[in-house]
């Protein structure tokens, strides 16, 4: 079952990918996030796959949608399918390197020093409480960028009207 | 590491394979965040399937989050990015931003 999980999620990422119509790709996006979702709550991690669905698979696809609506028309784009054979070979390349490197080192991780206890909310405010204020910021510094480039943009469409 | 992190760290490989070839050879916009985004997937699942593996998963959920939470103001940024260039070049191509003027 998590195998077939596995292969959903990869199948439809690679869909987003190769897709020619954008539309289809952002929604083939938010599938790959549903498989990813059921696999996190399979492995028993709640908390990330409620994220995953909520905001990944449902906030982020209605943000594509709407730029994809609203720049429809001239998107027009002559993708070069010609690396298309190069690409996986230099990849799968990389990572027979990768793994014969990893191989020696992967012995040498220390493992943690206990197993956790508690319950998610004491890790997360408790143990990643610096990890909560940087999200704050980031969101913070995100609603202030897109603010002012919308902003910038509506300057610079009447200046242009004017002209 | 048992065999089951392995397995699922050859699916974190495809999908940060799948981003990356998305992020090198496409030209529309759109389809660069795409990429971004599927990378995202795979680091998400490389945490959470290491924080299963080793019996931390509490912590793994925590980081797993963040990289979400920064993964949206990302993409929300760059897709306002996306819409004003639109404006200005009428395309989302990227061979279009080679011209600084205006």
């Amino acid at each position: 079952m998590h195998f077939f999980l596995m292969i959903g999620l990869v199948a439809f990422s690679i869909l987003a990918v190769l897709s020619r119509d954008l539309l289809r790709s952002a929604i083939s996006l938010a599938v790959a996030s549903i498989f990813l979702a059921v696999i996190f709550f399979r492995m028993n991690a709640v908390y990330a796959g409620v994220f995953e669905v909520s905001v990944v698979a449902g906030l982020i696809t209605v943000l594509f949608i709407t730029t994809i609506a609203l720049t429809r028309g001239d998107q027009e784009v002559i993708e070069n399918k010609r690396h298309l054979l190069i690409f996986p070979l230099f990849f799968l390349i990389l990572i027979i390197i990768d793994i014969l490197v990893m191989k020696n080192l992967l012995g040498k991780i220390p493992a943690m020093v206990s197993s956790e206890t508690g319950t998610f909310g004491e890790v997360l405010w408790n143990q990643r409480t610096f990890d909560l204020v940087g999200q704050i910021g980031v969101i913070f510094a995100g609603v202030l960028a897109v603010l002012a480039l919308f902003r910038q943009g509506g300057k610079n469409h009447d200046g242009g009207k004017n002209e | 590491m048992n065999n089951m992190w392995i397995l699922n760290m050859g699916f974190v490989a495809l999908l940060i394979g799948a981003g990356l070839y998305c992020l090198l050879t496409m030209r529309n916009m759109v389809k660069l965040l795409i990429g971004v985004e599927i990378i995202a997937k795979g680091i998400t699942l490389a945490l959470i399937a290491s924080g299963y593996a080793r019996d931390n998963l509490l912590v793994a959920q925590s980081l797993a989050i963040t990289v979400i939470v920064v993964d949206v103001a990302v993409i929300a940024t760059a897709l306002a990015i996306i819409i004003n260039i639109n404006r200005h070049t009428k395309s989302l191509d990227v061979r279009k931003l080679t011209k600084l003027k205006g």
